[in-house]
């Protein structure tokens, strides 16, 4: 090699060991569009969301049902200043009985007057939700109307959790998103367990996992606490201890079709998820995100990609909501679309 | 429908011979004296699901023409326990002083980390000019959990077919492409290996010819997660180094 080579040489790998450094420290906040940069990535929002978990695991919420049981199933609000869907959503659930309201993510845009429209909105959904179901016996403290505990267990209004269960979406990290968003919800990473009291004396098991998705990944750190098994579920003997487990996360699986732009799980990510949703023994899994509808079965897990409950994208009345009913006798579980009337307000 | 496409283009698989071999922009075209090609790299990096990974891969390219030609490739990465075989076929068309290949590309993947075995089949044109090279294409991708007791289940409804994939690429060098040597950069939703929906890669590619028929390659690889639609996060970073050999 002559001189001049070797001076091109060594001049070349400078310029490519250069590069290649100042790529590693971008790499959590590029963007080829330069138009959705997050404030918080997803490690830090997994970090925060385990010590949460972890400070507040005495008060993991426990939902409790007696025989059949229903929870409602929405996503990609995208609520700005007309909340009407994400009302109404609510407002259904609340009519319907249902169990729980899940929410696939991508709540709000990224706004701090729209999250402050949510906040008021969930608020005064609380409150619809105690005067259905709580009776108040004094100026602080209330029991829930119907129970069968005696006494019933008394509650003050704080510690009644209004059982509305979102995971983080893309639109709801953008900006400072996940500062508005973790002040509301505080952790977007979690898990729930219903207990069923089934009319023949026997408690079954249920389990709802809540993943961060919103990056497109779930990161190290949501990966590493997968794999030390924080979400497994399982006995000893690998037996899973849940009749049915299911899970709820922003980035859908499966592209719906071919004219679909939205991101999904790079390869990887995509058989690791698949895989362990299958070791889960999942039953179902609920995605959002790209404001299509889409089901299929793959390994006995079922998957449902729900349309968009906006009413920028949908602004007709339509089946945007999932119903899934669990019932004993037969034991089955079915889902329904579940219709939604809100029209936005013409301006 | 799909199982019929899947046994066409498997039954085309398993009559090919060779694989894709990596190439670099205006390195492609026949030189007109070595009709063949051997090329190997080390390849490491982090992925954010495996954690550290290395690996290598090795191709073969034969020339049967100025026009036509076939290469064939493998690629082996450890800790992700991901083992690829591929196949690509590809027809140059001159046009003045640019070159407009098309390519199809057979590709399987065996995630075998996760047992699952992906097979794609990519159709592309890829047209090169002296700073720049673009390709547009297609993918058929299929994937299914495969059964370790045995047979692949392809042709059974248990794996699940992807709509078709729209690809592309886009690449600029700071040399002509004829250059004993050169830097470029590029940003594309495909590697070696894999075609990806809408998540982008993007990276620095270089190399050196240091004879006539010797020459060394390499690439860093940037590969974020939901670059499109969603926040860029990072996901896989990784650097490739090998030589060719012509003869």
């Amino acid at each position: 090699m002559s001189g001049n080579m070797k001076t091109k040489v060594i001049l070349l790998l400078a310029l490519v060991c250069l590069a290649a450094s100042s790529c590693v420290k971008l790499r959590e906040k590029i963007s080829p569009t330069d138009i959705i940069i997050a404030g918080t990535a997803v490690e830090d929002r997994i970090k925060m969301s385990e010590i949460f978990y972890l400070n507040h695991y005495n008060d993991k919420v426990w939902l409790v049902a007696e025989g059949d049981y229903s929870f409602l199933v929405g996503a990609d609000s995208h609520v700005t200043t007309d909340p009407g869907r994400m009302d109404e959503m609510l407002a259904i659930g609340l009519r319907d009985k249902d169990l729980f309201y899940a929410h696939l993510g991508d709540i709000a845009d990224t706004k701090a007057e729209y999250y402050a429209t949510l906040d008021s909105l969930l608020w005064y959904a609380k409150w619809r939700y105690v005067e259905a179901n709580y009776e108040q016996i004094n100026d602080y403290e209330y029991i829930e109307k119907d129970s069968k505990l005696v006494p019933p267990p008394v509650y003050t209004y704080n510690d009644i959790v209004y059982p509305f269960f979102p995971v983080v979406g893309n639109h709801d990290i953008t900006r400072n998103g996940w500062a508005l968003w973790s002040n509301i919800f505080h952790s977007s990473f979690y898990e729930i367990d219903v207990i069923d009291f089934l009319d023949n004396g026997e408690i079954a098991f249920d389990h709802l996992i809540f993943l961060d998705s919103a990056s497109g990944t779930l990161g190290k750190t949501q990966i590493d606490l997968i794999k030390r098994g924080i979400l497994n579920g399982k006995y000893d003997d690998g037996t899973s201890a849940y009749r049915y487990t299911f899970v709820f996360t922003h980035t859908n699986i499966f592209r719906p079709q071919f004219n679909e732009f939205a991101s999904t799980f790079p390869r990887e990510e995509t058989f690791f998820l698949l895989d362990q949703f299958e070791d889960w023994n999942v039953t179902c899994v609920f995605c959002g995100h790209v404001h299509t509808w889409d089901e299929r079965n793959f390994n006995s897990v079922h998957y449902l990609t729900l349309d968009a409950m906006c009413e920028a994208n949908n602004p007709e009345p339509g089946d945007y909501l999932v119903r899934v009913n669990v019932t004993q006798d037969p034991l089955m579980l079915e889902w329904k679309p579940v219709h939604m009337n809100y029209t936005p307000k013409k301006k | 429908m799909n199982r019929f496409i899947a046994s066409v283009l498997l039954l085309f698989l398993l009559g090919s011979a060779g694989a894709f071999g990596q190439t670099y922009s205006g390195e492609r075209k026949f030189d007109g004296v070595h009709k063949n090609e051997i090329a190997g790299n080390l390849a490491g990096g982090y992925n954010t699901v495996s954690g550290v990974f290395i690996g290598e891969a090795g191709f073969y390219t034969h020339h049967f023409t100025d026009r036509w030609s076939i290469t064939g490739g493998e690629q082996v990465q450890f800790i992700k326990w991901l083992f690829s075989i591929d196949a690509m076929g590809t027809y140059r068309l001159p046009i003045k002083r640019t070159n407009l290949y098309f390519d199809a590309h057979l590709i399987n993947n065996f995630y075998t980390r996760w047992g699952f075995h992906e097979f794609i089949a990519n159709a592309s044109a890829y047209w090169e000019t002296n700073f720049v090279d673009i390709r547009f294409g297609m993918s058929y991708i299929r994937y299914l959990k495969y059964d370790v007791k045995g047979l692949y289940r392809f042709f059974t409804d248990d794996g699940y077919t992807e709509p078709p994939t729209l690809i592309f690429g886009l690449g600029i060098n700071i040399r002509p492409r004829n250059n004993p040597w050169n830097l470029g950069f590029f940003i594309r939703n495909y590697d070696q290996f894999y075609y990806e929906n809408w998540n982008i890669n993007w990276g620095i590619r270089a190399h050196v010819r240091v004879t006539d028929d010797l020459k060394i390659f390499s690439e860093f690889n940037v590969r974020p997660a939901g670059s499109l639609s969603q926040l860029a996060t990072r996901y896989e970073t990784s650097l490739k180094a090998g030589v060719r050999y012509v003869w």
